[in-house]
């Protein structure tokens, strides 16, 4: 028992020495685990010599092994690259706006390649669903049973009259269908008109045109969650042939996650022509308000008369589906304001603590260290934008509720950080050449505050401006204030 | 470094420690009572300064013995210089820590 104990833990003792060198640069690391796996062997051989190995010996020779990790921590400060990624921030403001443009670049390109956000992206933009209602017979007693004949739809769809733009069909094959080859599983498929998606602006993502021999074929839309599931979300997935039973489609593409908002659940959609359905067939219809019907439907239900053939009265009901979550540029919007709000709260953001003694800057130094601080602004909140939608639509649906909230939250935590670095970077650029004030110094003892004055000092490198920031702030010196440095200061900066 | 380099209490005690004999990281640990964590990273600032050198033992030696190559660390001529100032400034050292001429006598 003490043995394994003892062996278990050395390998632990070993684990951690192992992550420790990872922090120690390439160069030193094959000589740093060296010395440190010698002396932890003559450790725990010291250990071992005693008569009681006690966890106390063990944990003391933990304690030995994450000592490496300050260890490690020197090598990598004393002899690493010193390649710091943020670095060019804090230079010179062309650097800092290059160094925002090329972060910019980086996450539009990450928004474009990552399929998923592509994909919620045009989603976002489509207006997916806006006007389209589900009509049922308003005698049934729920959405969840299918009441229209597709007769009846195509007497519609004939027809459309004033307050529709388009009409598509679709019924749900009872029982479910097992796929070809996996009679265990079944699939509940939808056969429906091909104009369905087009009918409520659902992109279909991977989506892919039959090759000529395929064209005699059905197209088939997969759910993602099928997809997912089935296919183990293949990408290359579209233009591949599904059989069904005993019947081939081709696979068209995937619908977004979360897309189908209609009554029952759905694996797949089989997008076939009217001349398939039969006539007799029950579904449901899905209808395009047009603009006077829109302004017609004012309840989200609405009971829809019609006449048929011999003047009788038929009574529907109009479900109004389009009522979804804001779309992301709506809840973006939304995040900054909140984070605008809460900046004040947070970070310093008064800019205006020039020396009254000493000279104010010309309009045109002025003017260009309000654009250096507008550009920062900007471009962080494009960052902004683009970084949350990635993290927010990975692995997430525009139609899911969770989206939003992390949309919500990830594009306030971004520009809030944002906001307040870039104040913060403001205060401390010299007015003069917008570079940072540099070369801290303490001035003055804290303890005597009442007495004398104590805080921070830097200086601008060019030799413009001395910046002094208190310590304590006090009714007379609370914020922080510019020096203009004259001409008698120039012999200290030749050169700089 | 200069003669007159002022080390800190710690980086004087390690200089003391291996100028008493205590060449390995690991005695310097047991003698000084600091953790690994000071030790190691001081003894690297100390090399870096060129007060201490490192060496590995040869592995024949290792090998007699069966167990792994320590390296060991030495005070340079600097180094001893720097100790001597250390001691004038804490004169407590020599007594914490006495060296092996020290002992026998």
């Amino acid at each position: 028992m003490k043995l394994v104990a003892g062996r278990g833990c050395n390998i632990v003792h070993q684990l951690l020495l192992r992550g420790a060198s990872l922090l120690v640069p390439v160069s030193h690391r094959g000589e740093w685990l060296r010395e440190w796996r010698a002396e932890l062997w003559h450790l725990r051989n010291q250990s071992a010599r005693s008569a009681f190995c006690s966890w106390r010996e063990e944990f003391a020779s933990t304690r030995f092994c994450s000592g490496a990790f300050q260890d490690a921590l020197f090598f990598r400060r004393e002899f690493g690259s010193g390649w710091k990624p943020f670095a060019p921030l804090a230079e010179s403001p062309s650097k800092c706006l290059l160094f925002l443009c090329a972060l910019l670049a980086a996450c539009y390109l990450f928004t474009v390649i990552l399929p998923g956000v592509r994909a919620e992206r045009s989603l976002a933009w489509s207006h997916a669903y806006a006007d389209a209602v589900l009509i049922r017979n308003a005698r049934a007693n729920n959405n969840a049973t299918p009441t229209i004949s597709f007769q009846q739809f195509r007497q519609w769809d004939r027809d459309k009259g004033k307050y529709f733009e388009g009409f598509a069909f679709y019924r749900v094959a009872q029982p479910p269908i097992a796929l070809a080859g996996s009679a265990q599983k079944r699939w509940h498929i939808a056969f429906a008109s091909s104009n369905l998606f087009d009918l409520l602006s659902i992109p279909v993502r991977f989506e892919a045109q039959g090759r000529s021999a395929d064209r005699h074929l059905y197209s088939i839309v997969l759910s993602d969650e099928f997809w997912r599931r089935d296919f183990g979300g293949d990408v290359g997935i579209a233009g591949s042939i599904l059989r069904i039973g005993n019947r081939d489609f081709r696979i068209a593409g995937v619908a977004p996650r979360g897309a189908w908002r209609f009554p029952e659940k759905v694996d797949a959609w089989v997008l076939e022509p009217d001349s398939a359905i039969e006539p007799e067939a029950l579904g449901f219809v899905v209808a395009q308000l047009s603009s006077k019907g829109r302004s017609e439907m004012w309840a989200p239900r609405q009971l829809i008369k019609t006449y048929g053939p011999h003047n009788s009265e038929e009574d529907y009901l109009g479900v109004l589906l389009d009522e979804q979550a804001p779309p992301p540029w709506a809840v973006f919007l939304f995040g900054v304001l909140l984070a605008l709000l809460a900046l004040p709260a947070t970070a310093c953001v008064s800019m205006s603590e020039f020396s009254r003694l000493s000279h104010k800057p010309s309009w045109s130094r002025r003017f260009l260290r309000w654009g250096f601080m507008g550009g920062k602004v900007a471009l962080l909140v494009l960052i902004d934008y683009f970084v949350s939608l990635d993290m927010s639509y990975t692995y997430t649906s525009v139609f899911s509720p969770y989206s939003v909230y992390l949309h919500l939250a990830t594009s306030f935590s971004i520009c809030l950080l944002g906001l307040s670095w870039a104040c913060r970077d403001q205060r401390q650029r010299c007015p003069v050449c917008l570079r940072r004030v540099t070369h801290a110094t303490r001035v003055g003892v804290a303890s005597q505050t009442f007495l004398g004055w104590s805080g921070t000092e830097l200086i601008c490198a060019g030799g413009h401006t001395l910046l002094h920031i208190p310590a304590l702030p006090t009714s007379w010196f609370s914020t922080q204030r510019w020096l203009y440095l004259d001409g008698s200061w120039e012999f200290l900066f030749t050169g700089s | 470094m200069a003669q007159d380099a002022k080390l800190s209490h710690t980086a004087a005690m390690i200089l003391q420690a291996i100028d008493a004999g205590f060449v390995y990281g690991f005695s310097i640990m047991e003698t000084t009572g600091l953790p690994s964590g000071t030790v190691y990273p001081a003894m690297r600032r100390l090399e870096r300064d060129s007060l201490i050198w490192s060496r590995w033992e040869r592995q024949s030696i290792a090998d007699q013995e069966q167990r792994p190559a320590r390296k060991y660390y030495k005070l340079t001529t600097a180094g001893k210089v720097t100790l001597e100032a250390s001691r004038k400034r804490y004169p407590l050292l020599a007594r914490l820590i006495p060296s092996a001429e020290e002992k026998s006598v």
